[in-house]
């Protein structure tokens, strides 16, 4: 199949958008990037791929990013593209389904993968906890894609800028009235961007257990991570540092379990690492079967060893 | 106020079973309803403790909905009623197909202030149709809602966003998508069992609502188990200095 012509890419965040028109230019010929944010964003966004930019304005007064749904639609309805990717991130997720809606259509949601097969725009995404890749494709005339970081990879340098034309997008009477934004407690940090990471589970005992994980991972300059139990429910560590189906899905170079019984759920958000190294008390776990090195053994007993070696090999 | 609650019903994951040839076989799998949906389902029950009303719960799909078990389970969690659309042509419904059924469902229920959903459902979690429920019916639609606070016709509700908490007023009637962290579901008690049996049931078929499901927007090509990593597979037994110096050695060889 030839390449699609028109394809347009959204997302909140510039990181996100260079990594959507590379996936588009490679998917297509002509790159269109909507941008809705500071003038900034979107000369940043001529510069990443796009041949055209589509400048929706800063957000300004009350209105929030979903605001601008109608401007959308109404741009898609004038010149049908083929594809749009969007960016996966909570308000980009309403916003498209928002849009299928009114297209008639359902969105293709998580992509891990997304190819050219034959005549056929094919997704894969995880479905069932993690249980199995199911490969789809949508059927409409604008097929709409959400796509997470990390698919596509952006290029430093393209060497040629976009054009950016000014769209207005008039407010309009709503019903959600936005009232405050506050800071969101805790640190944020975004675990598919590190090399080595230490994944952390049931297997250890203690909350202030965790400063053994934490002194490994300065030695190992590693982030941490943990499974969903330590995330949810007993509220360890804080939601943005758990893996699996529906948390992070990482390819560091390490991965390091340490107390993870390896659930099909926790191990595809690691099993594209590229080494993987667990310990682990019970023999049966699972873990030992998806690892490279594997210790069973009383984690009590080996950290506190290995962090000595490790930091006398610094 | 009037709560309409939506919830899907998923198979339990643990009975898939994985065939030699990477498909998956739901022959012998149990049906229950969708974890993230029970999240939704309190908070309706919730609001209408605190300020009265209704809470009704809706469902729809394909023939396994209309299970006395499942039925029980619903409405001993809260709701007074509820109402499926039971056709197997929803078995294999995409989003679009299952938020036009939810909608034409709703529009026949009638009387509502405000719609819930969970965030996405436990078994696909695409996490739309929510957003597509909320713009067939008109309605404004939220997601990422982690507190509602009821304050006459209007809801004040915080979003959890990745990097923010938004506040937002909504008018109502609208369409919230509700986290995980919102709540934590109750566990149903035995008078609350026994009372569920009570309740009343309203089947529909997609006939009876007039429903088009139509031409389905999105194409399964296959569902297989993906593929396993090659691995070292190299295992060290016991927490000695010795079997520890072992493991660092592999670490320093892959990373130091």
């Amino acid at each position: 199949m030839s390449a699609l012509k028109d394809i347009w890419v959204l997302s909140e965040k510039p990181e996100m958008l260079a990594e959507l028109c590379a996936g588009a230019r490679f998917l297509g010929s002509n790159v269109t990037a909507l941008v809705i944010g500071k003038e900034e964003e979107a000369e940043k966004a001529s510069k990443s791929g796009a041949d055209k930019v589509y400048w929706l304005g800063e957000i300004t007064g009350d209105r929030i990013f979903e605001d601008y749904t109608d401007t959308i639609y109404d741009l898609i309805t004038k010149e049908n593209p083929e594809l749009f990717l969007f960016g996966a991130s909570k308000r980009v997720k309403l916003i498209a389904g928002r849009l299928a809606a009114r297209l008639r259509t359902s969105v293709l949601t998580d992509i891990i993968e997304l190819k050219v097969e034959g005549y056929d725009l094919q997704a894969k995404r995880l479905v069932y906890g993690g249980l199995a890749v199911r490969t789809e494709m949508s059927t409409s005339q604008t097929v709409l894609a959400l796509v997470g970081r990390g698919v596509f990879t952006a290029p430093k340098d393209y060497g040629f800028q976009g054009n950016i034309y000014r769209i207005s997008s008039d407010k309009v009477e709503s019903s959600v009235k936005w009232l405050e934004k506050r800071v969101k407690s805790g640190e944020s940090v975004d675990l598919t961007a590190a090399k080595k990471v230490i994944g952390v589970g049931r297997g250890l005992k203690r909350q202030e257990d965790l400063q053994l994980i934490y002194d490994l991972a300065k030695t190992l300059n590693a982030e941490v991570a943990c499974s969903r139990p330590l995330a949810e429910g007993l509220n360890w560590l804080p939601r943005e540092r758990y893996i699996g189906v529906s948390g992070a899905v990482i390819k560091p170079d390490l991965y390091f379990a340490i107390g993870i019984s390896g659930q099909v759920q926790h191990m595809v958000g690691v099993n594209q690492a590229r080494t993987i190294v667990a310990i682990n008390s019970d023999k049966t776990a699972p873990i030992f079967a998806q690892a490279d090195y594997g210790l069973v053994g009383d984690l009590y007993k080996v950290l506190p060893l290995l962090i000595e070696m490790c930091s006398e090999a610094k | 106020m009037n709560v309409i609650v939506c919830y899907k019903v998923v198979p339990e994951e643990q009975d898939i079973s994985i065939l030699p040839d990477r498909t998956l076989s739901l022959d012998k799998v149990e049906w229950k309803i969708g974890q993230y949906d029970l999240n939704a389902v309190e908070a309706g029950v919730q609001i209408v403790e605190k300020i009265g009303g209704k809470v009704s719960a809706l469902s729809v799909g394909a023939k396994h909905l209309d299970n006395s078990k499942l039925i029980k389970d619903i409405l001993s969690r809260g709701p007074q009623d509820l109402y499926l659309v039971v056709d197997n042509q929803l078995g294999e419904a995409d989003t679009y197909q299952t938020a036009v059924s939810l909608a034409e469902a709703i529009n026949k229920i009638g009387t509502f202030d405000l719609i819930i959903c969970g965030e996405g459902s436990s078994d696909l979690y695409a996490q739309q149709v929510g957003p597509q429920l909320g713009e067939l019916l008109g309605l404004p639609v939220v997601n990422a809602v982690s507190k509602i606070e009821s304050d006459g016709n209007k809801v004040i509700v915080e979003r959890t966003l990745e990097s923010e908490i938004e506040v937002l007023e909504i008018t109502l009637p609208a369409v919230l998508c509700v986290t995980t962290d919102i709540n934590l579901p109750r566990i149903p008690t035995m008078k609350h069992i026994l009372a569920a049996s009570k309740k009343p049931v309203t089947k529909w078929t997609i006939a009876e609502l007039g429903i088009e499901v139509g031409v389905k927007p999105t194409k399964i090509i296959s569902t297989l188990a993906p593929q396993k990593a090659e691995r070292q597979g190299i295992i060290i037994e016991g927490d000695s200095e010795e079997a520890v110096q072992k493991l660092f050695n592999y670490l320093c060889k892959e990373i130091l």
